[in-house]
This record gives C-alpha cells, sequence and structure tokens, in this order.
C-alpha cells in the first residue's frame, strides 16, 4: 500500500501543470454550456474574440487605407458594409477595431479585479480596525467618477510627455475604478466564508495569515471572482468604447469603435452603417458578455450581486 | 369536492408509495415502499436517520412535492387519492383539513407580521366569518397552545417570541380550522431540550383534547417515545418496522431498529451498570442506487444470510412469530427472520470498560475565574463617546480543571455560554480575564500568540462536519497540514501517517485524494477527528462533535473517541447539549446558565440528587428512549437571559423553580460543597441538606404518581 502510494504520488504532482489548467478549462467550459443563456453568450463573445484574433489576416482591405474614389460607398461586393467620407473600408475598420478595445478592457478588468480580490479578501479576513480604514479608503476612490478622471489623466499626461500610450493609461484608469466596487463584493464573500469551521481550524493550526487568506478562503471566493469579473468586463468595454467617443484612446487612424460611432455620426444620412456597425458590434458583445455571466452564475447557483 | 370524501374511510392511508426524484445530477428514490395509515386521535410516530425518506412521506401526505418528483402508490385522505387531486383541491384540504407544523418556527413565521394576524390569516382564508370572529379565535386558539397572555401576545412580531413561544404560535396556526390530520415535521429539533420538553407536553395534551390524526415525523427515539402510540421506522426509503410504541421499544423485530436502541446512550439501569454503546457499522443505503432484490439492510445486518441477498424481504406481520405481543396484532416487520432479533443482536450489553486513571500527573488543563464580555467596545461615534450598549456576560469567572486521561461535559441550554467557554480555551476568542494553565504553563488569550508546542497540544473538533473540510482542497489536506505543523515530519513521511490516521478512525486511506463533498457527514466529522488525533494532543476540545450525526453515526464517534483516549490517555472537554451522551461519556460535569457555574463535579455527583435546580430542570426535560419512562414535572418556560453590565444576583433566578425569594435577585450564590466533598460544588443560595430533600421528596413523589 505505502510503496504503491509513494511511487503514484510524485507522478500525480509532475503532471498538475499541463493537466491542471485543462481540467480547470473543461470545467470551464462544461459550466458555461449547463444553461441556455451560457451557451447563447459563448457562442457570441467566441465570435467576437476569434474574429479579433485573425482579424489582421482576413480583413479586405488595410483598416487606415483610402480610397478617395470610393466616399461614402453603400454595401456593394468590395467594401461588405460600405466607406467612410475618407473611403475606408468599415468592415476591415470594425474588425481591426475589436482588437484594441478587448486588449484595452480585458486589461483593465483583469487588473482591477485581481487588485479588488487582494483588498476584498485582505479587508474582509483581518477584519476590525483594519477593515475599517480600507473599506474607507475604497469609499473615497469609489466616490472618483471613472470617466472625468480618465480625461483629466489623459489630457495632462498627453501635454506633459509627447508620445504616451493612452491604452496602457485607459487600462490603469479601469483598473482603479473597478477596484473599489469589486473589493467590496470580495469582501462579503469573504466574510461568509470566515466564520466557517475550516478556517477557524487553520488558525487553531497556527497557519500564518497570508496563509491562510490566499490558500483557504480564495479559492472559496473565486467562483464569486469569476461572475464579477465577466459582469465588469462589460463596464470596462463600455468605459473605453465611451472613451473613444471622447476622442481619448487609440489614436487615430487607427480605427476604435467609440471614436469611428462619434466621427461619423455626421453622415448617419449618407453612410449610416460607418457608424452603426462599430456600434452593433459593441452593443453584441457587450450583451454576450453579459449573457455568459449569467450563465456561469446561474450553473453555480450564485444569488444575483446587488451592486452593479 | 367536501362531499367525496368519505367520513368512514380511514383518515390517512399511504399505500406503496414510492417517491422517486428526476435531477439532473441523478435519480434519488427517496422512497421506495412505504405503507401507513393513521385514525383520528392516535399519533403516529415515523422515525429514521436523515435521508431515509421520512419528511418526503410527510410531504407526500400534504400533497407537497414538486414536479420533479414521480408518486407511484396511492395516498389516501378520507378515501380521496390525493396524489390525483388539482393545485385548487389541494389549497382546500392543506391549511383547513390537513395542517403542517415545521422544524423551525423561525423561518414557518412572516418576520415582518404580527403573529395574531398571521393566525388570523389561516382563519379568513378557509372559514366564512369575519375579521372580529378572526380575532376571539385566534385569542381562543393562543390560550389553548399555552401561550401566556393570550390576548395581547397577537400584537407581537416573531422576534419578540422566544423559540418555544414561535412553535406554539405555529402550532395554533396549523389547529386554526380544525384539521382532521396535523403533520409535524421535527417540530422540536431545533428547540433546546428544556423548550422541546415543554412542546412534547403540549402535543401529548393537545392529542387528547383535539381529535386529529398526527403524524410525527422525527429521527429522536426518546421523543418518539414520549409522544407516539404507533411508531413506523424507515431505512432507506423503505418501511422497515411498525408497530404499536411499547412494543417497538421493548421487542423489536427487524436488526435495524433494535441497532438504533442500542446506539442511544441509555441512563444505566436498574444494575447501576453503564452500558457500552453499540453502533451498526457502515453508511445507509445510497439513494441513487436502484433496488435489486434484497434486503437494503442486508450490507449492514448482523443476521444477514445467504437470501437476504437475492430476495426482498416482505413486511410480515410477526405479533404471533416468536414474541409475545400484546394482542394488537399489528406488529410489522420486513426482515426475514424477525425471531432472531434480541436485544442482544448488537453485541452483548457490555459493562463499559472502566478508564484507568492517572490522577498524580495533575491536571492537563487548569482554568480560574475565566471572563469573556462581548461587545462592550462599541462606541457611539464608532471611535469616541459613550459606549453603546453594556458589555454581554458571556462566560463569568468560570473555574474548572480537565485531569489527565479525563472527559469534562460543559452542558446548558443555548445562551448558556458553552461554546464560548470552547472557543475561549483553544485561543479562538481570547479571553478577557482569568487564567488558562496547560500543564501548569501559562497559555495567552489568543491562539496566535501560543507557542506551537502549545497549539498542537490542545486541538479542537467542530460541529458541522461540512464546514469543518475545506471544500476547495482535498480531503487530506487539513491532516498532512497538521502533521507537518507539529509532527515536523516531511511531505513524504506526512503523507503516509496521513493513510495511518485515517484507517485508525476507520476509514479508507484513498479518500485523502479525494474531495470532501464526495464524503458522508460521518465521514467528514472522521476526518475532522483524524486531524485533530494527527500529532497525539494531551486535550480535544470537542464542541457539540457529535450533535449534527444521525445517532448510529454519532455511536460510532463516541466509540471512537473513547477508543482513542484509552490508547493514548488525551483529555477532552465534551460540549454538548444533550445530556444522555454527556452521561455517557463524561467523568466530570459543568454545567453552565448564562455564562455561570452553576454545578461543576463528578459525573455521578452531579446528576444525582442533590443538584442544582437548573442540572435538575434539564435533566428532568431530557428524553428518554423508554415509552415507560415516568414524565417528569419540572419544565422551565423561556430562555436563556442576556446577562449585561454589572449583574448581581443569581443568573438562574429569573426561571428558577426552586427560587426562595429576593435573595435570589440581589446576592450572588455561595459555592457549596456538595455532600460527598469530593470537588463537587453548587452555586445556590439553597442549602444542601436541604435540596436533597426537596429533590428527594418530588421523586418520590412522582414515583408514587406514576
Amino acid at each position: 500500500m505505502a510503496t504503491g502510494d509513494s511511487t503514484i504520488r510524485p507522478q500525480a504532482s509532475t503532471a498538475t501543470g499541463v493537466a491542471k489548467v485543462w481540467h480547470a478549462v473543461i470545467a470551464f467550459f462544461t459550466l458555461v454550456l449547463r444553461t441556455n443563456t451560457g451557451r447563447i453568450g459563448l457562442a457570441v463573445v467566441g465570435i467576437h474574440v476569434v474574429l479579433a484574433l485573425i482579424g489582421p489576416w482576413i480583413t479586405p482591405f488595410p483598416p487606415t487605407e483610402y480610397h478617395i474614389q470610393d466616399q461614402y460607398s453603400s454595401p456593394t461586393s468590395t467594401y461588405w458594409l460600405g466607406t467612410d467620407e475618407k473611403g475606408r473600408d468599415i468592415f476591415s475598420r470594425v474588425l481591426a477595431g475589436a482588437r484594441s478595445i478587448i486588449w484595452i478592457a480585458t486589461a483593465g478588468t483583469i487588473l482591477g479585479v485581481t487588485f479588488g480580490t487582494i483588498v476584498g479578501v485582505t479587508s474582509g479576513y483581518l477584519g476590525g480596525r483594519v477593515d475599517q480604514v480600507i473599506m474607507r479608503i475604497v469609499d473615497w476612490f469609489l466616490a472618483i467618477p471613472s470617466l472625468l478622471l480618465a480625461i483629466l489623466v489623459i489630457n495632462m499626461a498627453t501635454q506633459r510627455f509627447r508620445s504616451v500610450d493612452e491604452s496602457f493609461i485607459i487600462i490603469g484608469i479601469i483598473g482603479i475604478s473597478f477596484m473599489p466596487n469589486n473589493s467590496r463584493v470580495i469582501r462579503s464573500a469573504t466574510l461568509a466564508i470566515k466564520p466557517l469551521e475550516f478556517v477557524q481550524s487553520a488558525r487553531l493550526r497556527g497557519e500564518p495569515t497570508l496563509y491562510i487568506m490566499f490558500r483557504e478562503v480564495l479559492p472559496n471566493v473565486l467562483p464569486v471572482v469569476g461572475v464579477e469579473a465577466t459582469i465588469r468586463l462589460s463596464f470596462a468595454l463600455l468605459l473605453t468604447a465611451g472613451l473613444g467617443f471622447l476622442g481619448l484612446g487609440v489614436q487615430p487612424p487607427e480605427p476604435d469603435w467609440g471614436k469611428m460611432v462619434s466621427e461619423n455620426a455626421i453622415i448617419l444620412d449618407v453612410a449610416p452603417l460607418a457608424s452603426l456597425a462599430p456600434g452593433i458590434a459593441m452593443a453584441s458583445l457587450v450583451v454576450g458578455i453579459n449573457l455568459l455571466a449569467d450563465g456561469i452564475r446561474q450553473a453555480q447557483n450564485l444569488p444575483e450581486t446587488g451592486d452593479r | 369536492m367536501t362531499q367525496a370524501l368519505q367520513q368512514d374511510a380511514p383518515l390517512m392511508q399511504v399505500e406503496d408509495l414510492a417517491v422517486t426524484f428526476y435531477s439532473p445530477n441523478g435519480t434519488f428514490r427517496a422512497v421506495r415502499d412505504a405503507s401507513l395509515e393513521i385514525a383520528r386521535g392516535e399519533v403516529v410516530g415515523l422515525v429514521g436517520e436523515s435521508g431515509c425518506g421520512k419528511s418526503t412521506v410527510a410531504f407526500a401526505m400534504m400533497g407537497y412535492l414538486p414536479g420533479t418528483a414521480e408518486v407511484e402508490g396511492a395516498v389516501r385522505f378520507e378515501g380521496v387519492d390525493i396524489t390525483t387531486l388539482s393545485t385548487s383541491e389541494l389549497m382546500e384540504l392543506r391549511g383547513n383539513r390537513i395542517a403542517m407544523v415545521y422544524q423551525d418556527p423561525v423561518t414557518s413565521l412572516n418576520p415582518s407580521m404580527r403573529v395574531g394576524p398571521q393566525v388570523e390569516e389561516v382563519l379568513l382564508r378557509h372559514l366564512d366569518i369575519d375579521s372580529d370572529a378572526a380575532r376571539t379565535r385566534s385569542v381562543e386558539l393562543f390560550e389553548s397552545v399555552g401561550l401566556a397572555d393570550p390576548d395581547r401576545i397577537g400584537r407581537r412580531y416573531p422576534h419578540e417570541l422566544s423559540g418555544g413561544q414561535q412553535q406554539r404560535v405555529v402550532i395554533a396556526m396549523a389547529l386554526a380550522c380544525d384539521p382532521h390530520l396535523l403533520i409535524m415535521d421535527e417540530p422540536t429539533t431545533g428547540l433546546d431540550v428544556t423548550t422541546e420538553a415543554t412542546i412534547l407536553d403540549l402535543i401529548v395534551e393537545l392529542k387528547d383534547r383535539v381529535n386529529a390524526g398526527i403524524l410525527f415525523v422525527s429521527h429522536n427515539l426518546g421523543v418518539i417515545a414520549r409522544v407516539a402510540d404507533r411508531v413506523a421506522v424507515m431505512y432507506a426509503g423503505e418501511i422497515v418496522e411498525q408497530a404499536p410504541v411499547r412494543e417497538l421499544f421493548k421487542n423489536p423485530s427487524h436488526p435495524y431498529t433494535a441497532g438504533l436502541l442500542s446506539c442511544v446512550p441509555q441512563p444505566p439501569g436498574d444494575d447501576g451498570v453503564e452500558r457500552q454503546l453499540s453502533s451498526i457499522p457502515g453508511t445507509v443505503f445510497d439513494a441513487q442506487t436502484e433496488q435489486a432484490e434484497e434486503c437494503l439492510f442486508a450490507p449492514r445486518c448482523p443476521l444477514a444470510q445467504e437470501s437476504c441477498t437475492t430476495q426482498s424481504p416482505p413486511l410480515v406481520d410477526t405479533s404471533a412469530n416468536g414474541h409475545p405481543s400484546t394482542g394488537s396484532g399489528d406488529h410489522l416487520s420486513r426482515c426475514f427472520f424477525p425471531g432472531d432479533v434480541t436485544s442482544n443482536l448488537w453485541g452483548e450489553a457490555l459493562a463499559r470498560v472502566e478508564k484507568t486513571h492517572e490522577q498524580d500527573r495533575g491536571p492537563v488543563l487548569n482554568i480560574e475565574g475565566l471572563r469573556k464580555f462581548y461587545g462592550g467596545g462599541r462606541k457611539k461615534y464608532i471611535l469616541f463617546g459613550p459606549p453603546v450598549a453594556r458589555p454581554v456576560r458571556a462566560l463569568v469567572d468560570v473555574d474548572m480543571k480537565v485531569g489527565s486521561g479525563r472527559t469534562i461535559g460543559v452542558v446548558g441550554e443555548s445562551g448558556s455560554g458553552k461554546s464560548t467557554a470552547a472557543r475561549a480555551i483553544v485561543g479562538l476568542e481570547p479571553k478577557d480575564r482569568g487564567s488558562l494553565e496547560l500543564h501548569g504553563e501559562d497559555l495567552e488569550g489568543n491562539v496566535h500568540d501560543r507557542t506551537e508546542d502549545q497549539r498542537s497540544a490542545m486541538r479542537m473538533v467542530f460541529q458541522n462536519p461540512t464546514a469543518s473540510l475545506n471544500p476547495k482542497l482535498p480531503v487530506g489536506h487539513a491532516i498532512v497540514r497538521a502533521l507537518r505543523k507539529f509532527a515536523g515530519v516531511n511531505k513524504q513521511e506526512s503523507t503516509q501517517r496521513a493513510e495511518e490516521l485515517m484507517e485508525a478512525v476507520g476509514l479508507d486511506p484513498t479518500f485523502l485524494d479525494r474531495q470532501p463533498t464526495e464524503l458522508s457527514g460521518g465521514q467528514q466529522q472522521r476526518v475532522a477527528l483524524a486531524s485533530a488525533f494527527a500529532a497525539n494532543p494531551d486535550l480535544v476540545v470537542a464542541d457539540e462533535a457529535v450533535s449534527a450525526l444521525d445517532v448510529s453515526v454519532q455511536a460510532q464517534v463516541l466509540n471512537l473517541l473513547e477508543d482513542h483516549q484509552r490508547e493514548t490517555g488525551n483529555s477532552y472537554v465534551f460540549i454538548t447539549h444533550d445530556l444522555g451522551v454527556v452521561r455517557y461519556i463524561s467523568d466530570d460535569i459543568l454545567v453552565l446558565y448564562a455564562g455561570h457555574v452553576a454545578e461543576y463535579g463528578p459525573s455521578q455527583a452531579v446528576l444525582n440528587v442533590p443538584s442544582h435546580p437548573y442540572t435538575e430542570a434539564l435533566l428532568s426535560a431530557a428524553p428518554v428512549p423508554d415509552p415507560d419512562a415516568k414524565p417528569t414535572h419540572i419544565r422551565l418556560e423561556g430562555s436563556v437571559p442576556t446577562l449585561r453590565g454589572a449583574f448581581t444576583g443569581c443568573s438562574f433566578a429569573g426561571r428558577c423553580p426552586r427560587k426562595i425569594g429576593d435573595i435570589c435577585d440581589t446576592t450572588p450564590p455561595p459555592t457549596q460543597d456538595g455532600p460527598e466533598g469530593d470537588n463537587h460544588f453548587i452555586n445556590c443560595h439553597i442549602p444542601i441538606s436541604e435540596l436533597e430533600s426537596l429533590q428527594k421528596a418530588d421523586s418520590g413523589a412522582r414515583a408514587i404518581a406514576g
């Protein structure tokens, strides 16, 4: 018995690297595919992600190429969704625009959720005075309007430094503005786990506080983190698009959905698809992500978070 | 529709009922074969362990099963098959002709409505009366269930009532329309023993007063023995035995019933010898498994033969079969060998092995003046200003000694401070004052500040086995971590030791790599024990460690604890509300009331006269699994008070049945030595000799009355 086990066990632990990730991926998909909501959401988001990834290879034209003779074209077999005032192919621009917005929103969300989770678990687990102080600071962050902060920081940064990548500033701002809400949700999930007996027995074993927080408590709040991250992602997309609409974000002439909607709004009567197409792309992605989040939540029987 | 109900038909007749639930997670055969009849004016007890389908039978009688359930067989209420009725016809019956009392009164009552209107609502819904008449009737109902001040109690909200009062309101609501059938699903399980006793008294009294049939579902044999006329025992969805209550308890003719009876700690018999608990090996037959032609109990049964695994036994009348019956002719058993079922089936009634105490080593744990107050720190302006409320006195000046190799039982109702005591001892709740000494060495209040050796010498087992293991980590995690922390062994050695520990607590070592959710509650609790035993602790604090377990599993765990103690000589602080368990396992007993020590001493001394009036009341309330047990008369109403601030006087004065006067309210009771003087202390104003004569006189009077 003992010899058999000592030979089997190390193998099992070396195989964990790839196998564990693979198991997690399989588990995620079976979870999402359990409900209709999740299936539709996954399909919509999947199409978006795949198109964004292979976009550069399937765009019929370079997205920044001018076709002066073909201004304001209606959808034709050459230009599938028509062209804008400079004769640029709208289909190519929508495809290319997906990349930047998905990258910025995802990176910002991951930043905010990671930060928020650390703050939430710490504050919830430690409790008492520490919790009071952390939560008041979080409240203070909550009072900052993210859009105004973004405008302020981007303007200051572009004045101070000539060449600055605005997308990293936006990622940072999404991270900062999502941290407070996220940490509150994670904190309340932690508060539900903290009094449970297995946490108490870890304390009685004399485990270090950090070990208890991140080895014992964190795995139990991860389902909440997952749903929270998915919901936040759609907000991040809307914020990024909103900044693009106001002219902040990806530098022209690179395509950006928000900017395309705003700059083509004046030619809505001649080339309606020039602003509608990126708008529809945006809306379908946000709806898809929300469906996905609902699907995960339904499959896990988690209650709806009132904090939206 | 009312005309359709035939008056001459039996009140409730369940015939060959089978209920199957279909869910994405599998098919659950909750009830496989149940037949049961209830007549007017009788109480039928339905008893069994968790998951055996007793609640499903109760819900089937109300027609309350969800759409995912497939129901076979018939449930006839006054001749009408309930399973064929439409929703509106069922609504006509429920609350009116059939009423139900649930386990938890807190969730049965609407917290945002006063209780009076909640009862009136039932009356207005089913009876053709106006609101004034409904009000008058609700007051009558409150009076009939023994609620004090029935005129005004209806204006209170549920949270303003104690648990016992809430359950009385729920019973009043069930009785509102004079139901023909009353279904009570574990109506006393969530209540304290003292409250349970008063509710059971009420039910016994109601039985004679209202002309209704009552189905009483419970897992507790003591409770069933107190109230039922007839008892049906369920196992794995089948009714395995059915008999009049006295017959069932005296002459069980199914091995499972005999097993259940021998799992319950009983008071010592007439010969004064305490019996070792026997336990039923294995676990309950899985509800997801399809039934073959076999006896479902065969895998756990000491009588099992070849034939038991190839044929399913029919329900046969055993009243003439070897057992002298009372002549009622309705003793049914689902066993091939009912004649072979004897009281010694689960092992001879062995006298318990006496422990050999090593008294000279001195106490393991010495507690003096332990004190813990809660909530004193809140100020009006968060950090400043006057305090919002006076602190709650959770523990006040508790002294106790835990001898090496001994078990001290800590008893009391909920709110008496016993869990706080446990948490203060292990250091989860730092003490406010007093001293804790482990082997004569001072202990810090907070577990974080104690040394590794001290932590390893004192371990804890919790009440809820499911929450004791981290659901996201493998079963072995807690054991391996404890080994690596305390025994200082490397990873490979700790795995090997963990496997040995798993075997020591009677579990398969392969469980170590499983997920905790795959284990049953009893198995999870054994893992928790293995993790507590990991580093050979000197003291294990068990906070209601067996309360959440079924009786058969509870007996297994209790025996495991005792065996471990005999082998290693460790000590236990055993916290429980169950006096039967305390009586069985403890060498010493500490009785706590509202954070104060009421009585402390060796088990025998505490459990016999003279004892503190509170101990007396607790003992009097504890249900005994014997239908012939004489009903005791001391009852406590209300619940343990929350004492705040500078309280003087006796904490028990407010509920004490033996209160002697103002002195009880104003002066703290003196600590008196018991008559034998062997470290037995009673904190009471009544002199010991007087207590003794009072209590002896009472038990004498009871003997004559009985």
